[in-house]
């Protein structure tokens, strides 16, 4: 998934169009349940699954964009 | 123009307090020796008050929020600050923030699937939605059955459910629980406490509205006045109560549905106004009381979540100036009817043991109360009657429709914040207006 779909992603959770890749998703109105939510669009689309602490670290389209990436690596990989 | 109020809750006193500011003539008749329905304050140290029913308001409880400000009252923000207690299995567990240590991915799907289920039902009329005679058919349990694959998510919905509508998925039919969820503000509201439905609570406890309430209609407010009778004739409604009957030219029920049906009600009922699978909202609410909010120290926000017995959660819901601390804890869903019926002795000794494991260095709390609503016998149940397999389609399309006289009111009333205190409030101004609006025409030809 690259930037622009998590983004998209984010947009739609938030029932907000204002995302940009470097928005912050708990400063735009983001909390735990709607993280969850992001995070199981993720794993429908990209088939990696990031826990909550992932989120926290990267909670912008792009560091989360960048998580997955790496992760799906790891993925590979094994 | 005279009406007669069944029940001194926030409904029947919001409906009382409209009728009466438009020159109608009000005589409130509550069951018990106090106001309030299901708010009610208990004072557990010295000017220390807590919530031992309904407690919380978001800003979209717009109807409370004006109340709250014509009866000068003010609220006070939730704060939860520090880390939460986690015990869903093996140890307990300390995380920072709220999130529970599972699987945020099957967590994700379980409020996609919830929220695609709010989304589908009509928030006026849920009877009426598309699908509503399969989600009716079907209890959340079962629902949960099938649809949840991945164990946490199967561990983590009663819970959810019970801190959401205290129900255990059991009780309540798949098109109740969605109504419920979206005449709530939906799941993410719901669930919140900054920026949700648990946003504030009431300054000095939610038991005050009503005592002002009743305190500005005097003597039109009479206690201890169970309501048995209401009997209809051409000309009006005979009440009959504990002390005696009163005659008035309308009456306005504001008590829980099973409440209502109890009532001798000549000529009988249409319909009833509970069904067969109507069950009591199942939560008891326990308040631990300590010299010090102790776990602050630690880091802690006094948060916790549990699938261990009795407490579900529990909240720190100390007073501001933190002169005691109190840690209140919820037993909702089944668990409520096994902990209901323990003695006294084991509740409180049950309670105090698991805030000890969550919250460790505890010391010995200097009170405890515990408050049943499942058993009180004038609210049966708390936070709201709980709808099953074949209530909607049945209760649904009578929910405000009077029988004659008889009016009706009460948060189950409000597809609006059902449930809720702004259900409530919002069901009292409803009632109102619907009698100046039915009656204007005869009055002023009487």
């Amino acid at each position: 998934m690259n930037v622009n779909a998590v983004s998209a992603v984010f947009q739609r959770v938030l029932e907000n169009p204002e995302v940009r890749a470097d928005s912050d998703f708990f400063v735009m109105g983001g909390d735990s349940l709607l993280a969850t939510r992001v995070l199981s669009a993720i794993a429908r689309t990209s088939g990696v699954e990031l826990d909550f602490d992932d989120f926290l670290d990267a909670p912008t389209p792009s560091a989360l964009a960048k998580k997955i990436a790496s992760a799906g690596q790891d993925v590979n990989r094994a | 123009m005279s009406v007669v109020v069944v029940g001194a809750g926030l409904a029947g006193l919001t409906a009382a307090t409209d009728l009466a500011a438009s020159g109608v003539e009000v005589t409130v008749l509550e069951a018990r020796e106090r106001v309030g329905g299901r708010t009610h304050g208990i004072e557990v140290a010295p000017g220390v008050w807590v919530d031992a029913g309904a407690a919380y308001l978001g800003d979209r409880h717009t109807a409370l929020t004006a109340l709250l400000a014509e009866l000068d009252l003010k609220t006070t923000p939730t704060t939860m600050t520090g880390a939460s207690r986690f015990a869903l299995g093996g140890a307990g567990q300390t995380r920072a923030g709220r999130f529970p240590p599972l699987s945020a991915v099957a967590l994700g799907e379980l409020f996609d699937a919830l929220d695609e289920l709010d989304r589908g039902v009509r928030a006026d009329a849920p009877w009426l939605s598309a699908g509503a005679a399969q989600l009716d058919a079907l209890t959340a349990a079962e629902w949960a059955r099938e649809h949840l694959r991945h164990p946490d998510a199967r561990l983590f919905f009663p819970l959810f459910l019970g801190e959401m509508m205290a129900a255990d998925p059991a009780d309540v039919s798949v098109l109740h629980m969605a109504f419920y969820l979206r005449s709530g503000g939906g799941i993410r509201y719901l669930n919140a406490f900054a920026g949700g439905a648990q946003e504030d609570r009431i300054d000095g406890g939610a038991h005050q509205v009503c005592r002002r309430l009743a305190a500005a209609l005097g003597d039109r407010v009479r206690l201890g006045e169970p309501v048995r009778a209401i009997h209809q004739d051409g000309d009006g409604v005979t009440v009959v109560a504990a002390t005696g009957s009163v005659r008035a030219q309308a009456a306005v029920v504001a008590v829980p549905p099973t409440l209502a049906d109890a009532i001798d009600h000549r000529p009988v009922l249409p319909a009833p106004r509970s069904g067969e699978r109507t069950a009591p909202g199942c939560a008891v609410k326990v308040h631990l009381v300590y010299p010090t909010p102790a776990w602050r120290e630690q880091g802690l926000s006094g948060w916790s979540v549990n699938a261990r017995r009795p407490l579900l959660s529990t909240v720190d819901d100390s007073p501001a100036d933190g002169e005691v601390g109190v840690l209140t804890g919820f037993v909702t869903g089944r668990e409520a009817h096994r902990y209901a019926a323990l003695p006294a002795a084991e509740q409180r000794e049950q309670a105090v043991a698991q805030a000890a494991r969550l919250f460790p260095g505890l010391p010995e709390p200097i009170g405890c109360h515990v408050t049943d609503w499942v058993h009180e016998r004038y609210s049966r149940g708390c936070y709201a009657a709980l709808f099953g397999p074949g209530d909607w389609p049945r209760l649904g399309p009578r929910l405000t429709a009077p029988h004659r006289r008889v009016h009706w009111a009460g948060t189950e009333t409000s597809t609006e914040f059902f449930g809720l205190m702004e259900g409530a409030i919002r069901s009292g101004h409803r009632v109102a207006a619907e009698i100046s609006a039915t009656y204007r025409w005869r009055d002023i030809h009487d």
